[in-house]
C-alpha cells in the first residue's frame, strides 16, 4: 500500500484492517498519536484525513490509502510552530500532556474550516476527552490562534 | 580562617534553619556528588547529590519525582533557580539516582491522623505530642527514604532540603570564586549564574564549578522572602514545549531496537483466574508470537499476555484466545452486597474513634433538635488516559524497565522479585506519565511487563493494557458509607456531630501489595478512607468521628485527594443540611462555627466574596458553597449551578485557596481548574458497579467523563500566606461534590446523597 503522511509517500506491507493509529505508532515508530480508548470516544488518537479531523484508532489503514494524513509530528516545526502550538504555549494549556497531540489536531480541523470559530463552534468541534480538565485553556488558545476576541475574567 | 571552621561555621548558619521536623532532615539530605549516577561521558560537576553545574555554567538538577501533569519539575526547578539565581531555562533535570535523601519526608508525615485544632496554639500539651510525633515520623522517613510522588506532598517535601542545596551549592561557588579573584565573599554578586566584582571579575559558574567542588560553603542562608525573583511568579512550565508538539516521551513512547508488544488479559471476574486456554488459532494469526500466563502479581487479578510484533497484532490474538475463566475460590464480588454490608458495619460495629471531645451522646439526649442522615459514594476508576503500561527487558541477569511510575523503588522491588535478581540490578527510567492521581502508585503492571520479557529471549517488550482491561482491572477508590448527626440546642446552637463511616481500608492493602518491606507494621487504622471526617474545622462543642476499616477484596487504592474525595461530600452537604435546619444562610452558619479558625474563615470569605454569595442569579441558577482542608492547604468552592431538563450544569465555580507559600500561581491555578473537572465528571458521572465479580464499566462511553462543552467556567483566587507550602494536586478535588450537591438542593429541594449526582 502506499500511503501520503505528513507530504511524503510512503510504501507500507501492513495488515489493511490494522487501524492507522497502530500502523503509526508501532510500524512507522511516530509516537505523538496516542492511544487513550480504541473505540472512536475519547479522541487522543485524533489525525487530519483530507483535512478533517478522524479517529485513527477506527481507521483502517485501506481506507486511507490515496489520502492526505497529517499527524502532530507535522502539524509545525521547531523553527516555524503553528499558531495553535504556539497559542497553546502562551495559554499554558497542557498538564499531563497525553491528549494534547489529538487536541491539537481536531482544533487545527476546526481553524481550517471555521477560521474564526464561536463557542458554540469550539463545544461541537472539540469532543476529545482530557483527563486532566485543561479545557478552560484550550478554548481561550484556540481563540488567541484565531485572532477571537476573549471576555476577561479577573483572576 | 582553615578551612575545617569554615566548614563549622557553615553548618553553625544552616542549623540555624532548623525549625521543627522539616529542617532536621534538611540538612542531612544534602547529599554528596557521589550519589549522581556515573556517567563518564559527562563534563558536567556535581556540588552536592542535587545540583550539578555544567562546563557552560548551566545547572542540572536531580529529579526524583515524577511529572504527570501536577507541574513539579518546573515548581521544582524553580526552587533551585531561585537559590542559584539563575534563569529558570538553564536549569535541566536528570532523574535522581536511588539513594534515600531523594525519598519524600512530607508525605509519610503529613499522614498522621491530628485534627486541626490540636495543631493551634491553643493546647500546648497536644502541639508538643504532635511536633513530636512528626519529628519521629520525619526522621523513620527520613531512613527509609521512600521515592514517591504523590499526596500533594512534594513541593512541601522540597521546600526546605532543595533550596538549601542550592544555596550550598552558590556559597561554594561565590567561596571558589572568591579565592581565585582573592576579593572578599561579601563583595561578589550573582545575576544570572554569573559571578561579578564590581572592580571587574566576572564569569559563570562553569569557571568555578571545580574548584567549588572542593571549597566548603561557608555561610549558607536561604534568600529572604523580599528578594526572591522567580518564587511566587506564573513562571512558564518546562515540560509544556514538547507536549504540543508529539515529542513528549511518555511511557507509551518508548521505542527500543528489536522491541515487541505485549497485550494483556486478565480474568474478567476481580480475583478470579483462567483455566483451561486454548491458544492454537490465536497464535496463528499474523505477528501473534507467544502467550505467557500471568499470575496475581503485586495486587493484580491472574490472566496472561500475548506478545506480538504490533500492539494491535498482539491485541487482535489475544482477544482470540479461548479461555474457561474461573472466578476466584471465596465467591463473587457484588458492588450491591458490598454496600449493604457497608451499612451493616455502620449500625453494628464501633469502629475506631479518630476523634473525640465533650459528650455527644448528652447532648443529643438534651437537645432540641436532631438530624442524621447517611450518605454514600461508590467505587471510581483513576481511568489515566495513558493507560497502563511498562516496557521490560531481562537480558544476561540484568532488568532494564522503562515506565510511567509514582514509585520507582517500588517498580525495581517487584522487577527484582519477578526476575530473581538483585535490587540493584534492576534500572528504572521513569518516563512522562499520561496522568497519575493514585494509579501509578501501583506496579502491578511493572511485575506483568518483566515477567513477559523473561519469555521474549531477551528482546524488549512494550506491554500495554487495553482501556477495557484498565477500566476493569484498576486499583478502585473504594465505595464508602457515612452516617451523620448532629444536635441542636435549647437555644437553637448546633453543638454536636457524630459520625460514623465504614469503607475498605486503603493503606494496609497498599503496603501488602506494592511497598512489602512495610506490611504488617503498618496495619493500623485506615486514617485514608477516614481523613476528612475526623479533622474538620468546625467548632461543634461535642464531636466524635469513628471509622469501620473493612476488606472485601475489592482490589482499592488511592484516588486523587484519596478518602477526602468522598468524606467532604459527606461531611459539606451535611454542614449545609444542618444550616437550612436551623434556618440559616449555609455561608453564616459555618462562619459562626469557624470562630477558632481563622484561615478557613478567611477562604471561605474570600469564595463567597468573588461568587457574590447572596447576590441575585439569573432565574434557574442556583449556588452552593463548600470548605475542604486536605494535603495542607484548605480550599472553599462556590458553584453555579443549574438544571436542563433533569441534568445538573454547573456554570462557574469560584475557587479560593490558601496552600501556604505559592511557588507558581499559574501552575496552582492549573491545578484547580483540573481538579474541579475531574471531580465534577465523578460527582455527576462517576460510578464502578461490580456484578457477579465483574466490573460493568468497560470504557469512556460507560465510564463518564466531562467533556469541553460541558465543562466550567473556573476562577481561582489566593490568600496571601507567608506559611510553608501546602499540596495543590488534590486540594481542589474534595470541594467540588458538596458545593454542586448544595446548590442542586437549592435548585430541586431534593437532597442528594448519594453519589453520582446525575445518577
Amino acid at each position: 500500500m502506499s500511503l501520503n503522511i505528513n507530504g511524503k509517500e510512503l510504501q507500507t506491507v501492513a495488515d489493511p484492517a490494522m487501524p492507522l493509529l497502530w500502523l503509526l505508532r508501532d510500524v512507522l515508530n511516530m509516537t505523538g498519536t496516542k492511544y487513550g480508548c480504541g473505540v472512536a470516544v475519547c479522541g487522543a488518537c485524533t489525525v487530519k484525513v483530507d483535512g478533517l479531523a478522524v479517529r485513527s484508532c477506527v481507521m483502517p489503514v485501506s481506507t486511507v490509502v490515496g489520502k492526505r494524513i497529517q499527524t502532530i509530528e507535522a502539524l509545525g516545526t521547531p523553527a516555524k510552530p503553528h499558531a495553535l502550538q504556539l497559542a497553546w504555549i502562551a495559554e499554558q494549556v497542557p498538564q499531563c500532556g497525553y491528549c494534547q497531540s489529538g487536541m491539537l489536531m481536531a482544533a487545527s480541523a476546526l481553524l481550517d474550516k471555521t477560521p474564526k470559530p464561536t463557542d458554540a463552534d469550539i463545544d461541537a468541534a472539540m469532543t476529545n476527552i482530557c483527563r486532566c480538565g485543561t479545557y478552560q485553556r484550550i478554548r481561550l488558545a484556540i481563540k488567541r490562534a484565531a485572532g477571537v476576541p476573549v471576555k476577561q475574567v479577573k483572576s | 580562617m582553615k578551612r575545617r571552621t569554615l566548614l563549622l561555621s557553615g553548618l553553625g548558619a544552616v542549623g540555624a534553619l532548623v525549625v521543627g521536623w522539616g529542617a532536621l532532615p534538611a540538612r542531612s539530605r544534602l547529599g554528596s556528588g557521589k550519589l549522581w549516577p556515573l556517567d563518564k561521558t559527562d563534563t558536567s560537576i556535581a556540588l552536592n547529590g542535587w545540583i550539578k553545574i555544567t562546563p557552560d555554567g548551566g545547572v542540572v538538577l536531580a529529579m526524583a519525582r515524577s511529572e504527570m501533569g501536577q507541574g513539579v519539575h518546573t515548581a521544582l526547578a524553580m526552587l533551585v533557580a531561585e537559590e542559584l539565581d539563575v534563569p529558570l531555562s538553564r536549569v535541566s533535570l536528570v532523574q535522581a539516582g536511588s539513594d534515600a535523601i531523594y525519598g519524600n519526608v512530607a508525605m509519610l508525615v503529613f499522614s498522621l491522623p491530628f485534627h486541626p485544632t490540636e495543631m493551634g496554639e491553643g493546647d500546648k500539651q497536644a502541639a508538643t505530642r504532635i511536633r513530636l510525633s512528626q519529628w519521629m515520623v520525619g526522621k523513620v522517613a527520613r531512613e527509609l527514604g521512600i521515592h514517591v510522588t504523590g499526596g500533594s506532598s512534594s513541593v512541601a517535601d522540597a521546600w526546605e532540603p532543595l533550596r538549601l542545596a542550592a544555596a550550598t551549592a552558590r556559597a561554594s561557588l561565590l567561596g571558589a570564586a572568591s579565592l581565585e579573584w582573592k576579593l572578599p565573599v561579601a563583595e561578589l554578586t550573582v545575576k544570572n549564574g554569573v559571578i561579578s566584582h564590581t572592580s571587574g571579575p566576572s564569569a559563570h559558574y562553569g569557571q568555578f564549578a571545580k574548584y567549588a567542588a572542593a571549597t566548603p560553603p561557608g555561610n549558607v542562608s536561604l534568600k529572604a522572602r523580599k528578594d526572591w525573583m522567580l518564587i511566587g511568579q506564573s513562571a512558564p512550565r518546562k515540560d509544556v514545549p514538547a507536549k504540543v508538539n508529539g515529542t513528549g516521551m511518555f511511557g507509551m513512547d518508548v521505542r527500543l531496537p528489536g522491541m515487541l508488544y505485549a497485550a494483556v488479559r486478565l480474568c474478567p471476574m476481580l480475583g478470579g483466574s483462567p483455566g483451561a486456554i486454548n491458544a492454537n488459532a490465536a497464535l496463528a494469526m499474523p505477528g501473534a508470537l507467544r502467550l505467557v500466563p500471568l499470575q496475581a502479581w503485586a495486587g493484580s487479578t491472574a490472566g496472561f499476555a500475548l506478545i506480538g510484533k504490533t500492539w494491535w497484532q498482539a491485541q487482535q490474538a489475544a482477544q482470540a484466545v479461548q479461555v474457561e475463566w474461573q472466578q476466584r475460590p471465596a465467591g463473587a464480588l457484588d458492588s450491591r452486597v458490598i454496600e449493604k454490608e457497608l451499612r451493616v458495619s455502620l449500625a453494628q460495629e464501633p469502629g475506631h474513634v479518630f476523634y473525640e471531645q465533650g459528650d455527644v451522646t448528652a447532648a443529643e439526649s438534651a437537645a432540641a433538635r436532631t438530624l442524621e442522615a447517611t450518605y454514600s459514594a461508590p467505587y471510581l476508576a483513576h481511568a489515566t488516559l495513558e493507560p497502563m503500561n511498562c516496557t521490560a527487558q531481562v537480558s544476561g541477569g540484568k532488568v532494564s524497565i522503562w515506565v510511567p511510575t509514582q514509585v520507582p523503588q517500588m517498580a525495581a522491588a517487584v522487577a527484582a522479585r519477578v526476575a530473581g535478581v538483585a535490587i540493584e540490578d534492576v534500572k528504572v527510567t521513569v518516563t512522562l506519565l499520561g496522568g497519575g492521581f493514585g494509579r501509578r502508585l501501583e506496579v502491578d503492571f511493572v511485575a506483568q511487563a518483566v515477567r513477559v520479557a523473561m519469555d521474549s529471549g531477551g528482546q524488549p517488550v512494550q506491554l500495554v493494557w487495553s482501556r477495557e482491561e484498565d477500566m476493569t482491572h484498576d486499583f478502585y477508590r473504594p465505595m464508602a458509607v457515612a452516617t451523620m448527626r448532629a444536635s441542636i440546642d435549647k437555644q437553637g446552637v448546633a453543638n454536636s456531630l457524630t459520625i460514623q463511616s465504614a469503607g475498605e481500608a486503603i493503606s494496609p492493602r497498599w503496603f501488602e501489595r506494592a511497598a512489602t518491606a512495610l506490611r504488617g507494621p503498618l496495619e493500623m487504622s485506615d486514617k485514608t478512607t477516614a481523613e476528612g471526617l475526623f479533622d474538620l474545622p468546625y467548632a461543634f462543642a461535642h464531636q466524635k468521628m469513628s471509622h469501620v476499616a473493612t476488606r472485601k477484596f475489592v482490589p482499592v487504592g488511592y484516588w486523587r485527594s484519596v478518602g477526602h474525595s468522598q468524606n467532604a461530600f459527606f461531611s459539606e452537604c451535611f454542614v449545609d443540611e444542618l444550616a437550612l435546619t436551623a434556618g440559616k444562610d449555609p455561608l453564616a452558619f459555618r462562619r459562626a462555627l469557624l470562630r477558632d479558625a481563622p484561615r478557613y474563615m478567611a477562604v471561605l470569605d474570600l469564595a463567597a466574596a468573588k461568587a457574590g454569595w447572596g447576590a441575585a442569579l439569573p432565574p434557574g441558577q442556583a449556588r452552593g458553597m463548600a470548605l475542604h482542608e486536605s494535603f495542607g492547604s484548605i480550599v472553599a468552592q462556590v458553584a453555579v449551578v443549574s438544571l436542563e431538563g433533569n441534568l445538573p450544569r454547573v456554570h462557574r465555580v469560584v475557587c479560593a485557596i490558601d496552600c501556604g507559600t505559592i511557588v507558581n500561581p499559574g501552575i496552582v491555578a492549573q491545578q484547580m481548574e483540573g481538579a474541579v473537572v475531574f471531580a465534577l465528571s465523578a460527582a455527576l458521572y462517576g460510578r464502578i458497579d461490580i456484578e457477579d465479580g465483574v466490573v460493568q464499566q468497560k470504557n469512556f462511553p460507560q465510564y463518564g467523563l466531562l467533556k469541553l462543552a460541558q465543562s466550567p467556567q473556573v476562577e481561582t483566587y489566593f490568600v496571601s500566606s507567608q506559611a510553608a507550602p501546602g499540596g495543590v494536586g488534590e486540594p481542589g478535588v474534595p470541594p467540588l461534590a458538596p458545593a454542586v450537591a448544595n446548590a442542586l438542593y437549592v435548585l430541586t429541594g431534593k437532597r442528594q446523597r448519594a453519589l453520582p449526582l446525575a445518577g
